[in-house]
């Protein structure tokens, strides 16, 4: 997401999953839509039979995605961002790119030309695979049908080079023209419905809630809309620097436990919350087994106990059964920046409470009740209402409860193909206000950086968020960041380029004017509150200023890693020493000759806590496996239902079954990463609470998943590792 | 009356395969909703060519035929079809001898798990999300055969899961005009069926 924010001022779906009915042509580039977003495929589909659009899925396995597309080209793990180049390449040689959008709307493009000029379709083949007249053949089909949807997932990101692949996706929608248009865009695919929220309201390592950062600035924003005394979050923490540095992330907190690495913390971590949180969707696996035994304590909620619960062996493990989503209720973010609200069902069943009632018992024990509570009378509603008044960058402030219901309530009166209510009740409205909604009037954006609309109606142009002028390196060029004369959402009293609205109530912008006064100033006056400017293919704040291929840390191509090596060792990313440069051996290929991937299936959800403790689920799905193509497997003499051994160059190793199928090629190994509970035929079972371990148990995938981190997120590469394999 | 009866609906499933993704929500949307014990499976995902090009997945269940092979070869006339077309067993009457499930193309009915020996039990299959021949909405129906959403007036359990609307149930004269619709609106380019043959695309 950071590679998208960075591109044009917001890191989230553009689109919306109802919106592909528009394209026609759609192209799913690590995602298997079929097994992780089911629901989506509706629409997908949709394009595909009543558009005559082209469905391309671009993967290193035939997934079920693939069994329903009409172009597969199967990509070597790790080379996304190559290919993409080379389709960009492709078609700028040709002259295919949509020369009047660039001129007006997109920055940096001679100098990223220059950079993708060197992605020839036959080096785009020596790098992924794909063969040379593919990639051309691609290109001409996108540049034939559009507008094109773009969806990505996990299968983009989870790579060294991830903040580098994403961009180069964006860049390629700017160049085709296919941003700010119905049936284009980058539709970034997130989990299940409220990842997006989640993500929205800063469950991460290096910012406040909706993107503030780390600042003084930001730190005192959010004071003033909780109502606590900044002095206060001040005293809360072991020195004031603390504040403004990045935490441990998700992908590698262990670290900050096992004290092994070289880490930059005041204290290594001794105690832990894993709330809705299956630890064995982390890499490293037997790192972090061996860090949750260390902590002094772990508090793990949950309706099911996780994994965590069964492979720690101290004492100071507490277990808080936490209710369903079914048992409380509350406002959710999709994919498709849409707010719901959801109902509870019942109440919370047996021992187990809501996470208002977990939080509300912590908050008080702790003692700082008051000022968690200050503006919180009413649950969940209050907090809807504070969230949302704080969060003007992506505009969380016009949907309020009463509208999210109201939504809710009268979902017959809006339209499948453009999400608007067509009279009744939310008549205009766009489902689920998409934010950025910025006013209680205004209806929602549906669709980010669409300048066919006025802002007020859900338009909006793209986001000023990088300054007004740029020289860049490469090219000793100065280029003006604003859009360019002519480009602005109908009713704009500026007809061009402007920066963002600032100083319309002294000393605040439209991120931190809490009266909004800003905002609605900016929107009367038929404006963005954020600016007119371009989207920029020269990220200069990033390692790799224009998208570039890299090796995986762990190459099956020596050859490739002399020509695209890794960067150099990053020390303190997000507090812990990262490895690049010094982990690259490009004789590691010799023994450990296999790629190893992992990925989704449709019956189980991360983790597994919750899928494998259902019986119809553990039923569909009984066993973890690994997929092995059937001329590897008999090369290995591996039957179809053996065991094999898939051991990593860390040295850790897993057990599971073959599954013999042509989804793989012949240097591949796929494995699922929904799996727990055993280790190498030892079974963790015994170790849950009594009568509440899941129906079916394996080994984790993420034992074997190699160590790899991207450059800009540290989100952690599970997707182009090396392995060896043999039979158990 | 007699104009009633033939103005009533003869109920149908349809699988589009062009749309079903093998995503087993029409299966545990039946077994949860059922209460079906785990190893029945009234209705399932096939399959065919895994992996590969030409990758095609259909949900099977008991057709409902009009003209049922399992009412047929019941040596206890357990087996039997209303007038809407859906085929009911009654539990209590069959003796589970298997005849059904050797008579049917599809293998729809199931039998409980047993041991090596053991007895097979009733046959349990797709009730069309019907119940059976006990009073609508008792507690024995519901006990023998699930749910019974045809009198509630809904759609079963699995078609209405469908993420895709791959799975249709109803009158066949609907379910036919849907599939009809969609059929046309595919009829050109890259998804009609023999136009790459055709025009060597």
């Amino acid at each position: 997401m950071a590679g998208v924010a960075n591109t044009w001022g917001y890191g989230a779906m553009t689109n919306s999953l109802n919106d592909i009915r528009h394209a026609k042509s759609m192209i799913f580039i690590g995602s298997n839509a079929t097994e992780a977003h089911p629901v989506a495929l509706q629409h997908i589909l949709h394009a595909k039979e009543v558009n005559n659009a082209p469905l391309i899925v671009v993967d290193p396995r035939f997934t079920k995605l693939a069994a329903k597309s009409t172009d597969f080209v199967r990509i070597r793990p790790g080379s996304d961002g190559a290919f993409i180049m080379g389709l960009i390449n492709a078609v700028i040689t040709n002259g295919w790119q949509d020369k009047e959008f660039i001129r007006t709307r997109v920055s940096g493009y001679e100098e990223m030309a220059e950079v993708a000029a060197h992605y020839t379709p036959e080096i785009v083949e020596d790098i992924t695979g794909i063969p040379a007249s593919e990639v051309t053949r691609i290109a001409e089909m996108l540049a034939t049908n559009r507008p094109t949807s773009l969806t990505w997932c996990m299968g983009g990101t989870q790579h060294s080079i991830g903040s580098s692949i994403t961009r180069s996706f964006c860049i390629l929608q700017l160049v085709l023209g296919n941003m700010g248009k119905s049936g284009g865009g980058t539709n970034i695919f997130r989990g299940h419905d409220n990842v997006q929220g989640a993500t929205d309201m800063g469950v991460l390592a290096d910012n406040l809630p909706a993107y503030y950062g780390l600042s003084d600035g930001a730190w005192k924003h959010w004071c003033k809309v909780w109502d606590v005394d900044y002095d206060w979050i001040v005293g809360r923490f072991p020195a004031k620097e603390w504040m403004n540095k990045k935490g441990f992330s998700l992908a590698r907190w262990y670290e900050g436990v096992l004290n092994e690495e070289e880490i930059e913390t005041p204290t290594p971590i001794k105690a832990m919350i894993q709330w809705g949180c299956g630890s064995n969707s982390n890499s490293q696996y037997n790192r972090v087994v061996k860090a949750l035994n260390m902590l002094e304590l772990l508090v793990i909620v949950d309706p099911f106990p996780t994994i965590a619960a069964a492979v720690t062996k101290t004492d100071n493990v507490y277990i808080l059964p936490g209710a369903s989503q079914y048992e409380t209720s509350g406002s959710v973010t999709s994919t498709s920046r849409q707010i719901q609200w959801r109902h509870k069902v019942v109440d919370p069943v047996y021992d187990s409470k809501s996470d208002y009632q977990v939080m509300e018992l912590l908050v008080n024990k702790l003692g700082f009740a008051d000022e968690f509570y200050k503006n919180i009378k009413q649950t969940p509603e209050d907090i809807t209402l504070e969230l949302g008044s704080g969060s003007l960058t992506i505009g969380y402030n016009g949907q309020t409860p009463e509208r999210i219901k109201k939504h809710l309530a009268n979902w017959h009166t809006f339209d499948i193909d453009d999400l608007q209510a067509k009279g009744g009740p939310c008549d205009g409205d766009y489902y689920g206000m998409p934010w950025p909604c910025w006013t209680t009037e205004h209806p929602g954006t549906p669709i980010l950086y669409d300048i066919s609309k006025p802002v007020a109606e859900g338009g909006l142009p793209f986001r000023n968020r990088f300054g007004e002028e740029r020289t860049y390196e490469s090219s000793g060029r100065t280029e003006n960041q604003l859009a360019a004369e002519g480009i602005y959402n109908p009713g704009s009293e500026v007809l061009g380029g402007y920066v963002e609205f600032k100083e319309v109530v002294p000393g605040t912008n439209w991120k931190t004017d809490l009266s909004q006064k800003t905002i609605k100033d900016a929107i009367s006056r038929g404006m963005a509150p954020f600016g007119n400017a371009r989207a920029r293919c020269v990220v200069w704040n990033f390692p790799d200023k224009i998208p570039i291929h890299r090796e995986p840390l762990h190459s099956p191509r020596p050859d490739l890693v002399a020509k695209y090596p890794t960067y150099e060792d990053k020390p303190n990313h997000f507090r812990v020493n990262t490895r690049y440069k010094s982990e690259q051996n490009p004789d590691l290929v010799k023994e450990y000759p296999y790629v190893i991937t992992t990925g989704r299936m449709v019956e189980h959800m991360g983790g597994g806590a919750e899928t494998r403790s259902n019986k119809y689920l553990a039923e569909l799905q009984p066993e973890m496996y690994a997929e092995i193509n059937p001329r590897l497997a008999n090369n290995l003499g591996i039957r179809k239902g053996d065991m094999m051994i898939v051991e990593s160059p860390e040295g850790s190793k897993i057990k599971v079954k073959a599954k013999l199928t042509p989804r793989v090629d012949e240097k591949t190994i796929f494995l699922p990463f929904h799996f727990a509970g055993t280790l190498m035929g030892e079974s963790y079972v015994k170790d849950y609470p009594e009568g509440n371990a899941p129906f079916t148990v394996g080994d984790p995938a993420n034992v074997v998943t190699n160590y790899g981190y991207d450059i800009v997120t540290q989100i952690q590469a599970t997707k182009d590792g090396l392995c060896k394999v043999t039979r158990a | 009356m007699r104009i009633e009866e033939e103005d009533m609906a003869t109920v149908k499933f349809l699988c589009d395969v062009e749309r079903c993704i093998d995503c087993g929500g029409c299966v545990v949307a039946c077994k949860e909703g059922h209460h079906v014990p785990v190893g029945v499976n009234r209705r399932r995902v096939i399959t065919l060519k895994q992996g590969e090009p030409g990758e095609k997945s259909i949900s099977v269940s008991c057709m409902h035929c009009a003209d049922a092979p399992c009412i047929a070869v019941c040596p206890v006339d357990a087996i039997y079809q209303r007038t809407d077309g859906i085929v009911l067993v009654s539990k209590k009457t069959c003796i589970g001898c298997g005849y059904c499930f050797m008579a049917c193309p599809f293998g729809a009915p199931q039998f409980p798990a047993g041991n090596v020996f053991g007895a097979r039990g009733a046959m349990d299959k797709c009730t069309f999300c019907a119940g059976g021949p006990e009073e609508n909405f008792s507690a024995e129906e519901k006990k023998l055969y699930g749910q019974n959403r045809i009198a509630e007036g809904k759609v079963p359990l699995c078609s209405g899961m469908c993420a895709t609307k791959a799975l249709l149930a109803g009158d066949a004269d609907v379910v036919a005009d849907v599939y009809r619709e969609r059929v046309f609106k595919r009829g050109s380019g890259v998804n009609a069926w023999g136009w790459s043959r055709a025009y060597q695309k």
